[in-house]
């Protein structure tokens, strides 16, 4: 058995409820690691396969499955609690002010609460500097893959390890939020840096086990993650009481922050690539079109594409699993809103590049660390393994029903000579038996 | 006797499913824990030689074999044929359509690509007949 490198490997990630659960074995199905199985009907995620995606939760018809959270704790006299609020956040509310959103969410229950738009820019200026280097340098292989989705870092490394060297190497905006937020106000309140609480609000099911989410940097950065649904009615009820005593009031009560349209965009699919300037760029969403994709670039297709971004939820990140609004309709508050603040960048390039050029932002995490990080420990088969393998899929003859509590035929069969799995369990081979007796009476 | 051997069909002109039989070989390599960039290599050439089937070969089979050391691919078709392998050989020479071009393929690269990637290539064809198209990757 592999032995995993920290303990992170080994937490829960997904649990079923089993008397919710009506063992119709979607989520199953759905899997794309083929992490689930429902032996003895009794639901369980191989935790060491499973890549975060929340697919499992979009397709449970009865939400027998849930994904670990953190509660929100009362304010402590000596922390000061900050929550790093993802941008899809604003498009939850139809026609409310990003910054008015923010004050609700503050009031909630934190000292601050912080807009990603700077962080967003400086990832854009510096991707696009690092894209016309590596025209120069090649020091990655085209196309690069943008390094934002958490679910494409680990299912490239659990997949397709021959693509780590494409992972454009630049810090994620979040990781640069959470790195100078803790700083900042440690600083600013002359306090220890571990008496900062990082709270991020989100809508990424990828993100909910902090120590897993992206480049080693973050692993630390934030400490408590928060689905957006989770805290959704709470933020509706400030809200109301803002506009109760007059949403005015409010703002003078909370300084403003610089919102761009950038940011707006970074929720839905072709946000990231339509501020990058080069025309060589692709935005695919969704989870199967992104192994699709992933499938194409490792058999040597899409080297004349510099820039990929991945998002493995439909519609990209407001398709995340822990919004509270329905993709499309966050989609088009997106859109509407984006008529007010239109796509013009906040700070100028030259600030950017000269931190860029002192390497600030650049990820140092290697390969191996990355694919240490998220490289799932998956089990691995001899060729005699394979062997019987082919011989039981002869034998079953199925139709991949799932039936078993394994997703298809062959990881039932790879089930079953792994050990895992009874072959009496399939009900094809059951079926074919009790024909045959029937035919001898 | 090889260890392993595993037969998947190609069919004529199907570009949506071209390159399924490469993923099958290539999942089944992933799952043996082989070396990522002889996957990858092997990968590439699987894919190559399907889309030459797909466009020019009618139906046809790519067989995989893995044995000690080495793991082989065999794809045969049923088409045109190639009329002149050396020159089919040269980087950038295309027989491909303009319907094909169109498709974004037909650069002349498939078979210097699969030269390229693999460790042993051999090519029987004849015209109208059908191609034969053999590849050897070495297991270090």
């Amino acid at each position: 058995m592999p032995v995993s490198a920290d303990m992170s490997h080994s937490s829960h990630y997904v649990t079923f409820d089993p008397d919710i659960c009506s063992k119709c074995s979607n989520c199953i199905k759905a899997c794309p690691t083929k992490a689930i199985r429902l032996y003895n009907d009794n639901p369980t995620c191989l935790t060491d396969n499973c890549i975060r995606c929340g697919e499992c939760l979009r397709v449970c018809p009865t939400g027998a499955i849930s994904t670990t959270t953190y509660e929100l704790e009362a304010l402590q006299k000596d922390k000061v609690s900050i929550t790093l609020v993802s941008p899809i956040l604003y498009s939850q509310f139809k026609g409310v002010m990003p910054n008015d959103i923010l004050h609700a969410v503050k009031k909630i229950g934190f000292h601050h609460a912080m807009d990603l738009s700077y962080y967003i820019e400086m990832f854009l200026y510096a991707a696009e500097e690092y894209i016309a280097e590596n025209r120069i340098t090649r020091r990655s292989p085209w196309p690069l893959i943008s390094p934002v989705c958490p679910v494409v870092m680990r299912l490239i490394a659990y997949q397709f390890p021959n693509l780590l060297p494409h992972i454009m190497p630049i810090m994620r905006p979040m990781s640069l939020l959470a790195k100078e937020a803790r700083a900042n106000i440690s600083r600013e309140y002359r306090i220890k840096k571990d008496a900062v609480i990082l709270y991020h609000l989100t809508p990424c099911p990828a993100k909910m086990v902090p120590s897993r989410s992206s480049f080693a940097q973050e692993n630390s950065l934030v400490d408590r993650t928060m689905g957006i649904k989770d805290v959704y009615a709470q933020i509706i009820g400030q809200l109301n009481q803002m506009k109760k005593t007059g949403i005015e009031a409010s703002r003078e009560e909370s300084e403003p922050q610089n919102i761009s349209g950038n940011c707006l965009l970074w929720g839905i699919s072709g946000g990231e690539i339509a501020g990058i300037n080069s025309d060589r760029t692709l935005a695919v969403s969704g989870l199967r079109e992104t192994i699709t994709y992933l499938e194409k670039i490792e058999m040597g297709l899409f080297k004349d594409i510099e820039y990929i971004e991945f998002r493995t939820c439909p519609e990209g990140c407001v398709g995340g699993a822990l919004n509270a609004v329905d993709k499309y309709i966050a989609k088009n508050t997106v859109l509407k809103m984006l008529r007010k603040f239109g796509l013009e960048r906040l700070i100028p390039r030259d600030k950017v590049i000269l931190l860029y050029e002192n390497g600030w932002g650049l990820s140092d995490t290697t390969q191996d660390e990355l694919q240490r990080i998220f490289g799932v420990y998956k089990e691995h088969i001899s060729i005699e393994h394979l062997q019987e393998i082919e011989k039981i899929l002869e034998q079953i003859q199925g139709k991949d029903c799932a039936a078993c509590g394994a997703p298809d035929c062959r990881t039932f069969a790879e089930d079953v000579v792994m050990g895992k799995a009874k072959l009496n369990d399939c009900i094809m081979l059951r079926k074919r038996k009790i024909d045959k007796i029937l035919e001898n009476k | 006797m090889t260890a392993f051997k595993k037969i998947f069909n190609i069919k004529k002109r199907d570009f949506v499913r071209a390159g399924e039989a490469s993923i099958n070989v290539q999942n089944i390599l992933k799952s043996l824990n082989m070396d990522h960039k002889l996957i990858r290599r092997i990968a590439i050439c699987g894919y190559e030689s399907e889309m030459n089937v797909v466009m020019h070969g009618g139906d046809g089979i790519l067989t995989v074999e893995i044995d000690t050391g080495k793991i082989m691919l065999n794809i045969e078709d049923n088409g045109e044929g190639i009329e002149n392998i050396e020159l089919a050989m040269q980087k950038g020479y295309s027989t491909a359509t303009e319907e094909h071009r169109e498709m974004g393929f037909g650069a002349g690269m498939g078979l210097p690509n699969m030269k390229a990637n693999s460790d042993v290539l051999k090519i029987e064809s004849e015209k109208e007949k059908g191609t034969r198209v053999y590849m050897e990757f070495f297991v270090l």
